[in-house]
């Protein structure tokens, strides 16, 4: 094993995992070096990492209970330490940030934040994200290795999962946390957990939605278009009408879908930076120069009100010839 | 109880202007408070004015944030002091600077029992330098923290994650990145303003807090451009709902999407 070429995942999410690793092919390609992948989880999470193309795992074992997916950043920085790899790429959940963020600062770097891209100069790495707000698009090179991470949900593709994959699974033990938190609770938020980034289609209700209830009309309008509900961050963080892991846009959901429809939404960047690459995107906004009605593909200028039981009655009608 | 509350004073995203190239400049956006800092402070404020003690507003940045202006909103918010490491060296400081300075201030302040930050910059939103901080001060650190009682030397903290809500207790000191619905920020009143103004301002160097050398950069920003606007086909729809609703099902069809 070569010095500085592997690139090393840490997902505490199989699915962000598969894609992580996705991404990390794309530097290996560069350097060289080997995927690996390191789990926190049940052996058959280890075995499901090499199906989804790490080429190896470093494996610690279950999480010991009372303890947190956090608790990893001393294991991981005296692994990184020790195994040199090219770099870590981390899945950019809450508890990523914060493993991302803590390792990086015992390594002595900064942690590249919310990577949309990887690129190459030659042989320097270059990273693309957004920043203002998605209002601009920086490109920033780390110039100190290790290369810390992280990248969100539908950034990369997943491979296709390997039937007899062939790689070594190494056991890695773990190095105790000099400070550890009292675990009291627990409480699920979400009713069903959502994966918009795997919709085909998006119905989003924003401002423009003036009362909670009013959210039926939005849903029944979802289900004619066989859609899945997602929301703007103010109807989730603000309002609480939807859980936050249905909310697109910066911290939030990015998502491709072949329909995106926004109904009632203005279009800040905050929002569209999670929403641009959809494939069709509509708006029904009664203000024809909101800016999303003026990125749209079809913006239609009108009352939701009445616009959307109309659209639910035309796609019904459809549907029944 | 002894708080430090950070806090970025950056451009204001919304200023920013785009060149006919794609270029970007910020050259005549203003500056504020970082929108996701308000909360930060706001939470200070009320653990202060709960448990007793002290909050002191840190910033770090170019010169250019020592502005009679910036200083006065941050003290007007509640803060009881300002300190302000100001330099043009910190110009565009990646997070591991910004993080190393922000701890070598916080280990100058002293015998400090909380630190609270925003969830992340208005206008990089990084959401690391909390994080690093913490880590730097080797203090339990944590982010998206929407509760926070403190009880002795001990803090339990909600943590609101995209799944569930985790309940932590973890001992003080400690670095807690809070959420942007912890508390609603309040609006300085004509009072708090006016004595603002009165507040004491503490100007440290570098030097001051013995970093005789800028911290190294990690990471270059080698490019700073507006996004690629996606070509979009827009097509307006008007006239009654429904005709505008058969119009786009025949798009939608059309498309392939329905």
């Amino acid at each position: 094993m070569a010095d500085d070429k592997d690139v090393w995942v840490f997902s505490e999410k199989p699915a962000l995992q598969a894609e992580l690793i996705a991404g990390a092919q794309q530097l290996t390609s560069h350097t060289g070096g080997q995927v690996m992948a390191v789990v926190l989880g049940a052996r058959s999470q280890a075995e499901q990492a090499l199906e989804q193309g790490s080429q190896r795992v470093l494996w610690l074992g279950e999480l010991p209970s009372g303890r947190l997916v956090e608790d990893i950043v001393p294991t991981l920085a005296a692994s990184v330490q020790d195994k040199r790899p090219f770099g870590v790429i981390i899945g950019a959940t809450i508890r990523g940030r914060a493993v991302a963020g803590r390792l990086a600062a015992r390594l002595g770097v900064a942690a590249l934040a919310d990577v949309l891209e990887f690129q190459w100069d030659d042989s320097a790495l270059l990273a693309r994200h957004m920043v203002f707000g998605g209002g601009a698009v920086r490109i920033d090179r780390p110039l100190a290795g290790p290369v810390i991470a992280t990248t969100g949900q539908g950034i990369f593709e997943a491979g296709a999962l390997q039937a007899r994959p062939k790689g070594e699974i190494e056991p890695l033990s773990w190095v105790e946390p000099p400070w550890q938190a009292a675990v009291i609770e627990r409480r699920s938020r979400a009713v069903s957990s959502v994966n918009l980034s795997a919709a085909k289609r998006v119905v989003c209700p924003g401002r423009g939605v003036a009362r909670q209830e009013d959210l039926g009309l939005i849903e029944e309008l979802a289900q004619a278009l066989s859609a899945e509900m997602a929301c703007t961050r103010p109807l989730a963080e603000g309002l609480g009408w939807l859980p936050r892991e249905r909310y697109i846009g910066i911290s939030g959901a990015m998502i491709k879908p072949d329909l995106y429809l926004g109904v009632g939404v203005s279009g800040q960047a905050q929002h569209t930076i999670g929403m641009s690459e959809s494939r069709v995107v509509v708006a029904i906004n009664k203000d024809r120069a909101a800016p999303l009605m003026t990125q749209s593909d079809y913006a239609v200028e009108g009352d939701l009100y009445q616009v959307v039981p109309a659209l639910i009655r035309a796609l019904k009608a459809r549907k029944a010839k | 109880m002894k708080i430090v509350v950070c806090a970025k004073l950056a451009p204001d995203a919304s200023d920013i202007e785009v060149r006919s190239d794609g270029s970007i400049s910020l050259e005549r956006a203003e500056w504020r408070i970082g929108s996701f800092d308000l909360q930060a402070i706001e939470a200070a404020v009320r653990l202060r004015d709960a448990h007793g003690g002290s909050v002191t507003a840190l910033s770090v940045g170019p010169q250019r944030i020592n502005h009679s202006k910036l200083r006065k909103d941050l003290l007007s918010r509640g803060p009881d002091e300002l300190v302000l490491v100001a330099e043009d060296a910190l110009n565009g400081a990646d997070t591991a600077v910004t993080a190393q300075v922000l701890a070598a201030a916080v280990r100058k302040i002293g015998a400090v029992d909380l630190v609270l930050t925003g969830e992340g910059s208005a206008d990089l939103y990084f959401q690391q330098v909390g994080l690093q901080l913490g880590e730097l001060l080797a203090v339990p650190v944590f982010n998206a923290v929407s509760k926070i009682e403190v009880s002795d030397s001990q803090v339990r903290i909600e943590r609101s994650l995209e799944e569930e809500t985790e309940v932590l207790e973890l001992p003080l000191p400690a670095v807690l990145a809070v959420t942007t619905d912890i508390h609603t920020p309040r609006l300085p009143n004509m009072k708090e303003i006016l004595l603002a103004a009165k507040k004491p301002v503490y100007e440290w160097s570098l030097a001051d807090l013995g970093l005789e050398n800028t911290p190294e950069p990690r990471v270059e920003a080698v490019s700073l451009r507006a996004p690629r606007p996606v070509e979009r086909k827009r097509i307006l729809i008007e006239g009654s709902p429904e005709e505008a609703a058969q119009s786009l099902a025949g798009y939608l069809v059309k498309e392939g999407v329905v």
